[in-house]
């Protein structure tokens, strides 16, 4: 059947179908291939980078995580909108006008207040926050300055990280509580701390654990965006999300990529590739390339052999 | 007209028997060419199927229950056969040039289908709760941020949860509706007429075969 006043299709031929058999067969046959997939291939997992694994096995790196949160000099510490008012990462305007929606101040956030209930099992802690939280800005930049260049050369030695006597005050036993906790396994907890108090997101673990961690887990992994990161998966023979394509592959143009506002100018221009696909219909010459192509006469090849035979026969009738 | 009728028209012919399960079809419509559309189609139904019964079993289940595990496999691999078969689908309708004959609207909502597709994926991806989750909410917050879009927080796996389980694929199940309907209501678009055939329109659509009925 077809709706007289819309549809022109009336002019042609029409054949019987049975659409409730056709939309089961299709329905049917990804079920059956899909269960098939599953069943033999299952779905890739690669087990989540958790914060206690990362500081056991890799504790002086943590403790310069924890550090780089403490002085400022974190890529989060100087993020910006929407997570603070620090520049780092600011690309555009646009960003700066959405304005703080995502509070995270990391020298709170990721190190004074987890040690601050951290202290509440051991008391040994209080002295030491105290006493930085009383320091001067200045005073607190030397004393972390002073860690950064001892971390520098520190020996790790099962698990510890150790570094001779320095003029540290109390930053020192901060950082060697904060290792102590990332390998507890607890530190995530007190970073994913909603004011509900019922947890649903896990920004200020993931933000923690952003820098190094992940960025050298992905790194070996190959999934860096320089390296196509975002569309394959990291076990070579499944495919990964490869309708982003188009996007990752504007990551891959070197005007782009090494861009200050890389992100904005590839989620950009690829969203203005997708809407001129989008209105494809209404540009002059795009929407005529198909006929000019020729695809279509592969896609309709029984009907033009049927039709477009030599006596230019039009289409027969239907009773 | 009347805004009252015009939408009880619009609903009759919208949820007609005729629209959604025809008993005949134009004969240049039918093949296996003909058949990516429900393709697609079908592996939207398998994936809000498997992802019903995950959804209502929770996310530990899926991660840590063997049968979880398999179902959250044939989500994986339908989304998988949904884009394979959608882009499919997007090839042969832009090689036909569908739009001609008024189907511009039907175009451009398919199009946007894929479009909110993409997004309904990626927070399917954040919801493993693996390496890989882990990973693509922080890559994707940056360009989410610049973009002034920090209101969808990656990195939020609630908020990602809510969106991916209800607000994209009923977004997405609506748009793909209103796009079947159209495709059957607008009738799909005939062939290019050949060198030899008479046409006279600027879209190439052929006016001038006589009426069958």
């Amino acid at each position: 059947m077809y709706h007289p006043r819309t549809d022109v299709t009336h002019r042609y031929r029409y054949v019987s179908t049975d659409f409730v058999k056709h939309l089961l067969g299709t329905t049917l046959v990804v079920t059956v291939v899909t269960m098939a997939l599953s069943a033999i291939f299952h779905e890739p997992v690669r087990p989540a980078l958790k914060i206690d694994t990362y500081a056991n096995q890799h504790p002086r790196t943590f403790m310069s995580v924890a550090l780089n949160a403490l002085n400022g000099q974190g890529e989060i510490a100087d993020y910006g909108p929407p997570y603070n008012n620090g520049t780092g990462s600011v690309q555009d305007v646009v960003q700066k006008w959405v304005g703080i929606i995502h509070p995270v101040y990391p020298k709170t956030d990721f190190i004074l207040n987890p040690l601050k209930q951290a202290s509440h099992l051991d008391p040994q802690l209080t002295p030491a926050l105290d006493a930085f939280e009383a320091a001067a800005p200045a005073q607190q930049t030397k004393w972390e300055a002073a860690f950064a260049t001892a971390l520098a050369h520190a020996r790790v030695v099962s698990g510890q990280v150790l570094l001779p006597p320095g003029p540290y005050g109390p930053v020192g036993p901060m950082m060697q509580d904060m290792l102590k906790l990332g390998q507890s396994g607890l530190l995530t907890g007190a970073l994913n701390r909603s004011p509900a108090d019922y947890q649903f997101d896990n920004q200020n673990s993931l933000l923690f654990l952003q820098g190094r961690p992940l960025q050298d887990a992905a790194s070996k992994l190959e999934l860096q965006g320089n390296q196509w990161g975002i569309i394959h998966e990291e076990n070579a023979p499944y495919p990964g999300p490869w309708w982003m394509t188009i996007v990752t592959a504007i990551y891959q143009i070197p005007f782009i990529a090494n861009a200050s506002a890389a992100d904005a100018l590839a989620l950009g221009s690829g969203m203005f590739l997708f809407i001129l696909l989008m209105v494809a219909p209404w540009l002059p010459g795009v929407n005529r390339l198909p006929r000019f192509l020729g695809i279509h006469r592969l896609i309709w090849a029984s009907y033009y052999r049927k039709y477009q035979s030599a006596s230019s026969k039009p289409p027969e009738q239907t009773p | 007209m009347n805004w009252t009728v015009y939408v009880r028209e619009k609903t009759q012919l919208l949820f007609s028997l005729d629209t959604w399960l025809p008993t005949e079809l134009p004969e240049y419509a039918t093949g296996i060419m003909y058949t990516l559309g429900s393709l697609t189609a079908s592996s939207f139904v398998v994936l809000v199927v498997s992802g019903i019964l995950m959804a209502a079993n929770g996310p530990q289940w899926w991660t840590i229950s063997s049968i979880g595990f398999y179902l959250r496999g044939i989500h994986f691999w339908s989304v998988q056969a949904f884009f394979f078969f959608m882009v499919l689908h997007l090839l042969r309708v832009f090689f036909s040039g569908a739009w001609r004959g008024g189907r511009e609207k039907t175009w451009l909502l398919g199009t946007l289908a894929l479009l909110i597709s993409v997004p309904t994926a990626f927070t399917g991806y954040l919801m493993r709760g693996d390496f890989y989750s882990q990973w693509n909410a922080v890559q994707a917050k940056d360009g989410l941020n610049a973009l002034g879009l920090a209101w969808f927080n990656t990195l939020n796996a609630g908020q990602m949860y809510g969106l991916h389980v209800v607000v994209f694929p009923v977004i997405l199940a609506f748009i793909i509706a209103i796009h079947l309907a159209m495709v059957r209501i607008k009738g799909v678009v005939p062939p290019y007429p050949g060198p030899d055939e008479p046409h006279d329109t600027e879209e190439g659509v052929n006016q001038n075969v006589p009426s069958a009925h």
